[in-house]
């Protein structure tokens, strides 16, 4: 907790520093870019309600919602879209395709090795997608297991990690491209169970006009429940700086909840105080 | 960047059987895609002109609209009206349909490149259509459409990865799943480059070879 | 909704997923022609190292996927500094691979000329430059017309691969009103029937005039 405020204070005198002297050729590549006037380039997959494109191409979801939240705090308007596949997001960023990643990424190990995330915007958990009734009484990875069922979820997604730590067998798994993939492979009958974070198996109920059911988040691994973040490439370091700043100012404000009203984002998901992207980083 | 050969050697035995499994389906998808093409091309010669009219018409259809397109409408549509396959039994009828198309035109250029005078000649001498078609007509339309047909073979094996979008699982799907759980990119793909040259060149080659056999076969029959 | 409401609703985002459709296609195109004119020259000079290099830029990129080419191309030339835009990337992408069938193309052409054109023309004291350019080139011309015009269909279906590098072509498109939508068989029906529209009654008639017009030059027709 005073290591986590110690941080936050750290980071605040960092912003502020930084921003107060953002003509200095120390900065990163991205902060000069944006203050020579230049788009700031959000980046995401087609996950409902997460991130997704508008008929325009613009930035709907929650994650979208905050991170233009955040941004306005920092005084930028000016951005672009790009729309990825799930999978190809990370590399996509490190290839200077766009800037942020807005694609609503769970924080863990193996990608903070690869990226920067920003503090975390929320607190989200796991659930499984199946068909109505739930025939084959499938509530968690164990389940899975146990009755020899074929998971689908997307590639790239935390769940496919998560699935191989808890044992599932590679040949009960599907991979598929997305979220869109996961309800049509669903409808089809190729998989029996999908498994995905708990906003995008509602959104597939919804869709579903009642044919299938999620089941309770609280069945699935503690450890599985995750803090999600805006992410970053390494070498962007001020900008993250000044980023989780500005995020520290507006973080469950009115902007913050309105805009995220609509998604089905609620103060249940909102980061709380001990939430730490180092802790999550080392701990997931 | 640079290249990491422990990382390349510990994914190759992934990489090799979704190899075998590229294989499968281009082998699987070709046979299906020889007999579609039989049946496309019979489809336009029978004797009720507006059969033949709907087999041209679905044949331009389906040769001049992408495969990628048509895998996704099979994968997303076929359900919603109770169609429901495997993704991989999909992947095969879609591919398989697809080439069969192109096929069926390689079949009618090479029925189509045996002199007339052959079937006049079979005419006169009574022999049945049968007999016309497995002793006379095929041995020689068979070297006109085999440089047509081993281009295809090589086609439709390049054209794996696209079935990787709707989720089988060969060679370009799990460099993808490879290099989203790993976050390294170079090896998987330019393994997956590496292999598909591997395979096609020398594929291509031995099919210079067959149809260079097969003419100079040809040469001595004609005498 | 029927079809038409939808027709009325999503054409116009479809129209503009068409639009970049074909302007892929056609620089895809211009740089397909113009690689498949030098390689497949190289191909049939006198110099053996020419020809070699030829045979390896042909081989290779008719031996590999063209998909396999756009991701390399689109995610680990970056790697390596180079980061081209995803239009940029798929135009290369399929310039170079069609470039590589192209050069096939063009060489069978010129070498289907027949030999007694070349004698003639020697005989007749035609200079080399007007040989090529009034004797070889027309012929030429009509000779790779056909199967060229095949390759060019061949690439307007190519293009729809694009999508998979984020270019905003109607496969895009579709992909994304099916994301939001789910009216699968509305979206994707109807992108197949733009591209089938594109091809028949676009591109292939244009091949045709192109093909009587060289007819007509050579005298053929």
């Amino acid at each position: 907790m005073l290591q986590n405020l110690k941080s936050k204070a750290l980071s605040v005198m960092v912003g502020a520093l930084l921003i107060g002297t953002a003509q200095a050729a120390t900065a990163d590549e991205l902060s000069d870019r944006i203050n020579a006037g230049e788009p700031i380039r959000l980046g995401f997959a087609t996950a409902i309600p997460w991130a997704y494109p508008g008929d325009n191409g613009e930035p709907l979801g929650f994650v979208n919602a905050i991170a233009l939240v955040v941004l306005e705090e920092m005084g930028i308007t000016n951005y672009e879209t790009s729309v990825n596949e799930w999978a190809g997001l990370i590399p996509g960023l490190q290839a200077n395709r766009y800037d942020i990643i807005t694609g609503g990424m769970y924080i863990l190990k193996s990608r903070c090795e690869n990226m920067n995330f920003s503090d975390p915007i929320g607190l989200f958990g796991d659930a499984m997608l199946v068909p109505a009734g739930n025939p084959k009484g499938i509530h968690n990875y164990q389940d899975v297991i146990s009755t020899g069922a074929k998971l689908v979820t997307g590639a790239g997604f935390n769940t496919v990690e998560a699935a191989k730590k808890e044992g599932v067998p590679e040949d009960q798994m599907m991979l598929v491209a997305g979220e869109v993939e996961i309800l049509a492979a669903m409808n089809a009958g190729r998989a029996d169970v999908a498994v995905q974070t708990f906003f995008g198996a509602k959104e597939h109920v919804d869709k579903s006009n009642g044919k299938f059911e999620v089941t309770n988040p609280a069945d699935m691994p503690e450890w599985t429940k995750n803090w999600v973040g805006i992410g970053m490439r390494h070498s962007d370091t001020d900008f993250l700086a000044a980023f989780n700043e500005a995020m520290a100012k507006v973080v469950g404000g009115e902007a913050w909840m309105a805009n995220t009203a609509e998604y089905g984002y609620t103060e249940f998901q909102l980061p709380g105080e001990d939430a730490s992207t180092e802790f999550a980083c080392a701990n997931r | 960047m640079e290249w990491r050969w422990e990382f390349a050697i510990e994914i190759l035995p992934r990489m090799l059987w979704a190899t075998g499994n590229t294989l499968l389906a281009a082998g699987a998808g070709y046979a299906i895609a020889m007999v579609v093409g039989l049946i496309l091309m019979f489809g336009q010669q029978t004797p009720y002109r507006v059969v033949n009219i709907v087999v041209r018409e679905l044949v331009e259809f389906v040769r001049s609209t992408p495969l990628l397109v048509q895998l996704f409408f099979v994968f997303f549509v076929a359900p919603q009206f109770g169609v429901t396959l495997s993704a991989w039994t999909s992947a095969m009828l879609t591919i398989g349909l697809h080439f069969g198309t192109y096929l069926s035109e390689v079949y009618r250029g090479a029925l189509e490149g045996v002199p007339k005078t052959q079937w006049e000649a079979c005419r006169a001498l009574n022999f049945s259509t049968v007999y016309t078609y497995r002793r006379v007509i095929l041995p020689q339309a068979f070297p006109i459409a085999l440089p047509g047909m081993g281009n295809y073979l090589v086609g439709i094996f390049k054209d794996t990865p696209l079935l990787a979008t709707i989720g089988v699982a060969e060679l370009m799907h799990t460099a993808n799943a490879l290099g989203a759980e790993t976050y390294r990119y170079l090896e998987p793909y330019t393994m997956v480059g590496a292999i598909f040259l591997i395979i096609s060149l020398p594929t291509a080659l031995g099919l210079r070879r067959l149809e260079a056999a097969v003419a100079r076969h040809q040469g001595k029959l004609n005498h | 909704m029927n079809y038409w409401e939808f027709l009325i609703q999503y054409l116009p985002k479809m129209a503009s997923g068409a639009v970049m459709t074909v302007s892929v296609m056609i620089c895809a195109l211009l740089l397909a022609v113009t690689i498949s004119i030098i390689f497949g020259l190289m191909r049939i000079t006198n110099s053996k190292p020419i020809q070699g290099v030829a045979f390896v830029y042909i081989e290779f990129f008719r031996g590999t996927s063209l998909l396999v080419q756009l991701y390399w191309i689109y995610y680990v030339l970056p790697l390596m500094g180079l980061t081209l835009s995803p239009f940029m990337s798929g135009v290369i992408a399929l310039g170079l691979n069609f470039g590589a069938y192209g050069a096939e193309v063009v060489r069978g052409g010129i070498q289907a000329v027949p030999k007694a054109q070349w004698e003639a023309a020697l005989a007749l004291n035609f200079s080399s430059k007007q040989r090529i350019r009034r004797i070889i080139i027309p012929q030429t011309f009509t000779i790779i017309l056909p199967p060229a015009a095949n390759l060019t269909v061949e690439l307007l279906k190519a293009t729809a691969l694009v999508a998979l590098i984020t270019v905003v072509d109607l496969m895009f498109v579709a992909k994304q009103l099916n994301a939001t939508t789910w009216l699968s068989a509305q979206v994707f029906g109807t992108a197949l029937l733009v591209y089938y529209a594109m091809a028949r009654f676009a591109l292939i008639p244009f091949l045709r005039w192109l093909e009587v017009l060289a007819a007509r030059k050579v005298g053929k027709s």
